[in-house]
């Protein structure tokens, strides 16, 4: 294994629990996380050799992420991997209360349409309105707007 | 106050989500390298594949129309010359959905970029369908004329039914292609129009 693919398995381990994250929040059982999974992974390092670092390496893992899912023809065959890169769990299988609460919160995200999917995710996981703005490619104001009617969508949600 | 709480609950299960997920391991995680790889060369060679298809047509074209079938030297030239702007076309396309510097950028760019290489692949059959179409009635003009009134059957009619519906099909696929690629960019200029 070279350098840069030394590096390249380092970065995805580190953030293994993004990239599947954003994959599960995309998709509607196991093997289209696993789809997703496989495609993010492709897509990290087609460009992992010219990210240049001008941005954090976890927001440029985060657009990455989400653009594949974003962006992948989901009518389209997967192409058959010779090797399957995915972790050994199924978040829509397994029956613990753990997973029953993911579960919920899978729910909900998922029936937002992509882009505020993409913006509430960003918000979950802590990061600033104008790191979402960056990664998005909108206004930190437009975000907070945005995440404005998101919560409301979401407290209709919970209401219905 | 409720809606805090459904929402301090989200960050909550979110935590749950990600203690789970750290806890796993990247099955086959010492066969990545060779995986990834596989995967970009798979990806290079449909570029080749494209590009060798579209210019090995033009002496099989010759050998099949002109020689073999004794077809006209023009209809092989303007045959020739359609498949040459058809490969450059879904070379075009294909190269802009699968630039590898396009996931690096925001979330809005490059959905815009997928989406008006979509739209130039939607819009490009309005041509290409009504193109097929007018091929395949000169081609069995063509062929009519060299073997007389051997055509004045089902074979002939069979062509041309096949051909408008195939065309009316093609075409209203490609009317909802463009609707779904519409809703898109709406949604783009939805969430990036200052509020």
């Amino acid at each position: 294994m070279n350098a840069l693919e030394r590096q390249f398995a380092q970065t995805v381990a580190e953030h293994k629990s993004t990239i599947y994250t954003v994959c599960y929040m995309f998709s509607q059982d196991a093997d289209e996380v696993n789809d997703l999974f496989q495609e993010v992974l492709v897509n990290l390092w087609k460009g992992f050799e010219s990210f240049e670092h001008r941005s954090d390496l976890k927001t440029w893992v985060y657009r990455v992420a989400l653009n594949t899912c974003i962006s992948i023809d989901r009518k389209k065959k997967r192409r058959s991997a010779e090797v399957r890169l995915t972790m050994d769990i199924n978040l829509f299988e397994d029956r613990d209360e753990d997973t029953r609460q993911v579960d919920m919160l899978h729910k909900r995200i998922s029936k937002l349409q992509p882009f505020d999917r993409a913006i509430v995710l960003l918000w979950l996981e802590n990061l600033s309105y104008e790191e979402i703005g960056q990664i998005v490619g909108i206004s930190t104001k437009n975000v907070s707007v945005r995440l404005f009617r998101i919560r409301e969508q979401l407290k209709n949600m919970s209401n219905d | 106050m409720q809606n805090d709480f459904e929402l301090e609950n989200m960050r909550q299960q979110m935590t749950t989500l990600k203690n789970k997920l750290d806890q796993q391991e990247i099955i086959n995680d010492r066969l990545m390298r060779r995986s990834m790889r596989n995967e970009v060369n798979t990806i290079a060679r449909r570029y080749y594949i494209i590009m060798a298809v579209g210019l090995f047509m033009i002496p099989y074209g010759y050998w099949c129309f002109v020689k073999l079938s004794g077809l006209s030297i023009f209809f092989w030239i303007v045959t020739s010359i359609f498949m040459l702007v058809c490969t450059g076309a879904t070379f075009y396309t294909y190269r802009k959905i699968s630039d590898p510097d396009m996931m690096n950028h925001n979330l809005v760019e490059a959905r815009k970029k997928v989406a008006s290489a979509k739209k130039f692949e939607a819009n490009w059959l309005f041509f290409g369908i009504p193109a097929v179409v007018l091929w395949l009635a000169w081609f069995l003009y063509e062929v009519y004329k060299i073997h007389g009134g051997a055509l004045d059957n089902g074979f002939f009619w069979g062509g041309c039914i096949g051909g408008i519906i195939g065309a009316i099909c093609g075409l209203s696929i490609n009317f909802k292609t463009q609707r779904q690629y519409q809703d898109i960019i709406d949604q783009i200029e939805d969430l990036t129009a200052e509020k």
